[in-house]
Formats: C-alpha cells, structure tokens, sequence
C-alpha cells in the first residue's frame, strides 16, 4: 500500500482520472444501463418464464438456426480471412491498395442492402439462382446457405483486420532462417507464421461470430424468416416485439447478448495472450 | 491516433449532445401549435393510404381555410400499424391515427390515450376497407381460382409473417374463415379441425414469409413464389404502376377494415380538437372517399361505391372480424401463443 501511495498521488495531477471517469460514464450510459433495462424486462417475472420463454419451440429453433449459421460463417471466415491477410500484407500486386480498402467496405453497406443485393445475385428467379438449384438442387436464398452467405458478407472484415497488424509486425528473420534451413514454404508458413497468428486468428472469429448474432437488417431479407424453419433469432425478436410479446424479446435478446459477450470476453482473453508473448 | 479519435469522438459527442438539447423547443414549436389563424395536425398513419393522403389533405385544408379563415398544416408519418401504434403509446404525440386494423386502435385506448366512442365518427370509424385477394403471374399460368389452389403440391406461396405483420393477420383470418366457412373445396362448414388441415397445407407451401405486407409484394414483384396472398388494392396500384401481375378474387374473402381516430390525449393537450375532428369527418366526406377508390381502396361511401362498382367487383362470401368475435379474440385464438396459427406451423414444420 505505502509503496503505491506516492505513485497514486502523482496520477491524479495526470489527466488519467478524468480521461477514465469519462468513458466510464459514457460506456455506463450508452451500453451498460440499456442492456440493464433489458435484462430486467427479460427477468422480470422470474427466471422460470424466462426459461419458458427461450425454450418455445419456435424461440429454440430461431437461436439454434442462429448459432450453427453464425459458426459456419466463422469457420470460413477463419479460413479466408487469414489467407486475404497474408496476401495483402506479404505480396505486391497492382490494385493492392484498392482491395485492401475494398475488405471493410461491408462495414459502410446497410446491411439491408446487402441483403437485397444477395436476392437479385443468388435469387430463385436469377441466372445464378436458379442454375445453383435446378442443377445442384441447391437452394440460396430463403433457406440456410443465404444467412450464411449474408453473415459471410458483414462480418469479412473483422478476421481480416485482426490479422493483418500482427503480420505486419511479425519478425521476419526466423521465416529466414526456416528458409536458410531448407523448409519449403508452406512448412515455413504452418510451422513458422501460423503459430504466431493462430490467436490474432481465433480472436478475430469471435468478434466476427459475435457480430453475427445479433444480425438483422441482411438476415431478414434472405433467410425466408419461415418459423421453425428459416426464421433466425433476431428476426424472432422483432417478431415478438410486433406482437406484444415484450417479454419473449427481451429473453431471447439476453440470451443473444450473454453469448455475444461471452464470445467478446474470450477473444479479448486471446487477445491479452498474444499481445503478452 | 488514439488521440485524435479521442477528439473526434469528442467532437462527436457535443454534437449529439447539442443535437439534443435544440430538438426540444423544436418539438414543442411543431406539435402543439395552434393559433386563432394557424393549427398543426399531426398524423401517424400506416403506409398504404400514404398517396391517397397526399391528395385528400390539400383538399381539406383548403375546405377549412374557407370555412375558418384557419390555416392547418400537416406534419405526416408513416410506418407499419403496430409500430406506429406502438410509437402513439409510447408518447409520438400524434393528433390522428390512421392504422391498418382495429387490434392497433384498441391499444392506444388500452393505454387511456383514446377515450371517445370512435367507432361513433363517419362509418363505424372506418375510412377504408379492401378485401384478401391474389397476385397471380401474368395469364395465370397455374390457373388459380381460388383459396383450394394454394394448398397444391408445389405452389409457392407469399404471405407476411403475422407477428411482425398487423396486415398479415388480415391474410391468415382470410384463409382460415373461408375454410370455416365452407368455401374451400374439400372443407366441409364449420370444421375447425379441417380448416386447421387446410392452413397446414397452404402454410407449408410457403416460401417466404415478410415482416410487411408491402415487402412481400416487393418481393413478388422480383419475380419470387407463383402467388401472393395481399391485398386488392396492393394489386391495383401495381397495376397501375405498370406490373404484369393479376388479380384473382376468391369466392370468400374478409373485408379489411382500417380505422381513423382522434387522439384524444394529444388533441386536448395541443389545443387542437377542432380541427382534428374535423379532418376525420372530411375523410368520410364523398370528396375524400373518391381519392381512396382511386388508389385501389374500396369505398365506405354508398355514393362512390356504387360509382366505382366496376373496378371492385362484389365478393361472393365476404365476412368480416366479427366472425371471429372480433380482434381481441382473434388475436387471442388465432395468433395467440398456443393459438390457430403456431399449432399450424409447428405442426407444419414439424413433419
């Protein structure tokens, strides 16, 4: 205690305090007191209509469909998010400065947009939609591969721009050194360069599956939102919404946010782990 | 950089802030204003009857001008019924409301808000009425007739969700009714239990369902599913919008009715009673109810109905909320939890 006196004394002529106090207040009134009003809406008649609630068949089903989509999305997005990253930052190429500015163009989209855009590509009633399902049998839009696609469209970003600061940073020599050693390149990259991303990797999946949760404005376009079919949780919740069904919103949009934030917590925790090494 | 995304974030803030602070007097200046020669209404409406307001206010303000010497402006908004009924109860301070069906009036005098008798003003409170009906593709390839054809194997069928969907609901009363009714082939009258059958039937013929009537004819309009289940003035203004696709009337169908109100709470509190009310009479007014015909709305005035008895041919069967002992009870029996409509679709989905 006596040690840290000194250096506490100091600190409060700094502008920490107020700088701190600050965004306290701020995250306080802008994310913890509105998602205090919901969990208290979604529990306000005890935790067994709460459990009543997200357990309604069609409420089940909304989230699960929510979950599998958003994981399938991660997963490919893990995938090729890491190898965009390595692209933009490893090789020159002409219209690199284009592409790279192209990746977080899905954050500028209304994600409306993006859904309308993905009916007039992959529609049932389009070139590409209609060859897709009646010669592979395989339907886009208005069922699963159509929110996965959506998801995918959104959240591209988010791998992409996690990596893509810690490659720049990576220290070279020892990629050298694997090479001087005879390694081929793609023994370099998995035994070298992939360990040292892994995390950057995984953390930037979450964020991306945590992102696609709680996505509406593109899943209500091209999902089909067909109740225990193709309807997803956050369509669910504006469903109850319009139909006075407040309790059952605010339920099934705690669950949502309790993963989300599980989900955030973890990538932040993988975060710390890299940024320590 | 961390510090100057802190000024901009800075930066950001006070303007939100001060954005904030001015909208007050702003608010209080546009929503209570009423003068001896001046008056302002404000109306919160759904969205189909948005053109047809477009024509019938000029008409009324200049009408009252005449007979006042008063000015009245107009500040409109337009959203989907439940959510603009939803606003009115929450504190949108809208002098008039014009929605899509009763159940959303109901709300709004549920919340004390609403305390006339308004089904007392003009025709039982109803400006406008339209009926279920059918979109089919242009020359009705697929020869639909009526409510039977929907349940054959392999029609796509558009209709909107009715829990996000006030308007939707109009879409399921129909279809169920009519089968209750006896008028679907293949259900005899009065069977619950094979009218429950025939909903599974066309709801698993569904392929997309909206979150509003309109863009689930936005929807039709890409060319997606074979039939829409809409309204008939939906169809008649694509028509008249230049689409190809047709109208088909079935032999029973429910008369959509959508109610007008004044907001009793926010007219005593805006001083502006008087006018309200009478905009709510104008729209009854002959002048007025020939605007709505012309946007695909069938007449409550027996004058302009009979005029425009060629666009709106009449409907074999039509019945109305009543036989579903109105919207309380519907909404309760049909699209209740455990209601008509979810037993359908789980059991639906559940094959």
């Amino acid at each position: 205690m006596k040690a840290i006196l000194p250096q506490a004394r100091l600190k409060a002529r700094s502008p920490e305090l107020g700088l701190r106090a600050t965004s306290f207040a701020f995250i306080l009134v802008m994310v913890v007191i509105p998602m205090a009003v919901i969990l208290q809406d979604g529990f306000k008649e005890g935790a067994a209509e709460f459990w009543r609630q997200v357990t309604l068949p069609v409420a089940a089903h909304a989230i699960i469909l929510t979950l599998w989509t958003s994981a399938l999305m991660t997963v490919i997005n893990a995938v090729m998010g890491l190898l965009t990253a390595f692209v933009l930052v490893r090789y020159a190429f002409p219209g690199k400065a284009i592409l790279n500015a192209i990746v977080d163009l899905p954050l500028a989209i209304p994600t409306l947009v993006t859904g309308v855009m993905l009916v007039i590509l992959y529609g049932p009633q389009q070139a590409l939609g209609l060859f897709l399902n009646q010669e592979l049998g395989f339907q886009v839009i208005f069922a699963p591969p159509g929110i996965v696609l959506a998801l995918l469209f959104i959240t591209f970003p988010f791998v992409v721009r996690t990596i893509q600061p810690v490659l720049l940073e990576l220290d070279r020599t020892q990629e050298r050194a694997a090479a001087s050693l005879g390694a081929g390149a793609w023994t370099t990259f998995r035994r070298v360069v992939f360990p040292a991303l892994a995390l950057p990797t995984l953390s930037g999946s979450l964020l991306s599956f945590a992102r696609a949760v709680g996505e509406f404005g593109s899943v209500v376009i091209v999902a089909g939102n067909i109740p225990l079919r193709s309807q997803t949780a956050a369509v669910y919740v504006m469903g109850a919404v319009e139909s006075e069904n407040r309790l059952g919103a605010s339920a099934i949009s705690i669950l949502l946010v309790a993963i989300a934030l599980s989900v955030l917590l973890l990538s932040n925790a993988l975060r710390k782990r890299w940024e320590a090494r | 950089m961390n510090k100057r995304f802190a000024a901009l974030a800075l930066i950001a803030l006070s303007l939100a802030l001060a954005a904030c602070g001015q909208s007050q007097p702003d608010d209080s200046d546009s929503t209570g204003g009423t003068s001896a020669d001046e008056v302002n209404l404000v109306l919160a409406a759904y969205t189909t009857p948005r053109e047809a307001f477009a024509e019938i206010i000029p008409l009324f303000q200049a009408s009252w001008l005449a007979e006042t010497g008063q000015t009245v402006t107009f500040e409109e908004s337009y959203q989907g019924s439940g959510a603009q009924s939803r606003a009115v109860v929450e504190g949108f301070e809208a002098d008039i409301v014009a929605l899509s069906l009763e159940a959303d009036v109901i709300r709004i005098q549920e919340a004390g808000l609403l305390t006339h008798d308004w089904k007392a003003v003009g025709a039982d409170g109803i400006m406008s009425t339209s009926i279920v009906a059918f979109a089919v593709r242009a020359g009705n390839p697929l020869g639909i007739a009526d409510w039977d054809d929907l349940a054959a194997e392999g029609v796509e069928v558009l209709t909107p969700n009715p829990a996000t969907s006030g308007g939707a609901m109009w879409n399921v009363l129909a279809l169920y009714g009519a089968a209750l009714r006896g008028h679907v082939d293949g259900v005899p009258e009065g069977d619950p239990q094979a009218a429950f059958e025939f909903l599974k039937a066309v709801l698993g013929n569904v392929l997309v369902m909206d979150d509003s009537a309109r863009d689930s004819i936005t929807n039709y309009e890409q060319g997606i599913g074979a039939v829409a289940i809409t309204y008939e003035n939906e169809v008649l203004v694509g028509q008249q919008a230049g689409t190809d696709y047709e109208l088909v009337i079935p032999t029973s169908t429910i008369l959509i009715q959508n109610p007008v109100a004044v907001v009793d709470a926010y007219v005593d509190e805006h001083g502006t009673r008087e006018a309200a009310e009478a905009f709510v009479e104008f729209l009854f007014t002959p002048a007025a109810q020939e605007v709505f015909s012309r946007f695909g709305l069938r007449s409550i005035d027996p004058q302009v109905a009979a005029a425009t008895a060629d666009q709106y041919p009449p409907v074999a069967d039509l019945f109305t909320i009543d036989f579903f002992g109105g919207w309380p009870q519907a909404r309760e029996n049909i699209f209740g939890e455990s209601g008509v409509f979810n037993r359908a679709i789980q059991e639906v989905q559940g094959q």
